[in-house]
């Protein structure tokens, strides 16, 4: 591969970035890829944004919680075995009992009391694999010179560049949606590397629940979480939307590399 | 409404959006971390909260359904940049 910049028509010094979108459903969620680049029609960007898409099915067909032939659900019915799983089960089993200890349970993929109670708590790794899926996708987009790249799912997303744009990638204005005024925005932060990940439920109703007490959260407004890696903004945040005094508190002890904005 | 969110940054929010936002600590522990911090420390002030939305690349917000999606800030966007 190359390590020249892709060939720009240099306008005034500057050369003119380009900018293309790529759309599909995966997850249940609409996913939203974009390129900044010279040439935003070259055709190994669109290869790379088919192998985005393709990473994510392929991990929506082994942690997807809606699909009964998912591995994930064929393996807590009992049918597969746990040897004969994919290793990335395993992988976001110990991510899933880390963000728990991290946050000491205000995150879990357990509901209905994995510590506290016995029986069987149900195991809902959702929160972790979304982060990680978008991270594992985004690695297909990090190969690709000449390019700055943002990936969203949902409202959780990465920023990134290929190896040869570091520290001179344009950056991508991002802005935190309004939970009072759906539609709107409350603030922006501006990203070349990193995620962003908020938790809230202005969209789709309440839907995080409080795992010390088992209700749901039902207080309006969001968290918004900005730092390196999209699995632990999107844990963080969504601590911080449970209790936002004690997610900070935490986070700056812990995670001090993840900034908070809570609305 | 509330106001703040401190854990690098002090955020001041008044009728739900941010209207201030101070740099407290930026960790340089690693060089990933710099890299980040260098481009990633929220810009959230009133300058740009007053800002056309039209600058806005991407969002960031709860998580958007397929469902809801026709109707998000984010597919306002994506409409603009499919080809």
């Amino acid at each position: 591969m190359s390590s020249t910049p892709h060939p720009a028509p240099v306008r005034r010094g500057t050369p003119t970035v380009g900018r293309r979108a790529f759309v599909d459903v995966v997850m249940g969620m609409p996913i939203s890829l974009h390129v900044k680049s010279v040439d935003v029609q070259r055709p190994d960007i669109a290869a790379a944004a088919d192998n985005v898409f393709a990473t994510l099915r392929k991990i929506d067909d082994l942690f997807s919680m809606w699909r009964a032939d998912s591995e994930l659900r064929l393996l807590q019915v009992g049918d597969i075995a746990a040897g004969d799983c994919h290793p990335w089960q395993g992988e976001i089993l110990e991510l899933a009992l880390e963000a728990e200890e991290v946050t000491d349970g205000l995150f879990t993929a357990w509901h209905g009391g994995r510590c506290s109670r016995g029986g069987h708590a149900a195991y809902d790794p959702t929160g972790i694999v979304k982060g990680w899926a978008v991270e594992k996708a985004a690695e297909m987009m990090r190969v690709v010179p000449g390019i700055a790249f943002c990936l969203s799912a949902g409202g959780d997303l990465v920023c990134g560049t290929g190896q040869d744009m570091v520290g001179r990638a344009p950056a991508w204005l991002i802005g935190i949606e309004n939970p009072a005024v759906p539609g709107s925005y409350a603030g922006s932060v501006e990203v070349v590397l990193g995620a962003v990940a908020t938790s809230g439920s202005a969209a789709r109703g309440a839907h995080v629940v409080d795992p010390r007490t088992g209700d749901v959260v039902d207080r309006p407004g969001s968290a918004t979480v900005v730092g390196p890696d999209l699995v632990w903004a999107d844990v963080w945040a969504t601590a911080a939307y449970v209790d936002p005094v004690e997610a900070g508190r935490l986070m700056r002890i812990r995670a001090p590399e993840y900034h908070l904005a809570v609305l | 409404m509330t106001r703040w969110g401190v854990v690098q940054v002090a955020i001041t929010v008044k009728g739900g959006k941010i209207t201030r936002s101070e740099v407290v600590q930026v960790p340089w522990d690693n060089p990933r971390d710099q890299q980040i911090n260098a481009y990633a420390v929220p810009i959230l002030n009133q300058e740009v909260v007053s800002a056309q939305s039209a600058q806005i690349d991407m969002v960031s917000g709860a998580t958007v359904t397929s469902e809801g999606y026709i109707q998000s800030l984010q597919s306002a966007i994506d409409q603009a940049h499919l080809s």
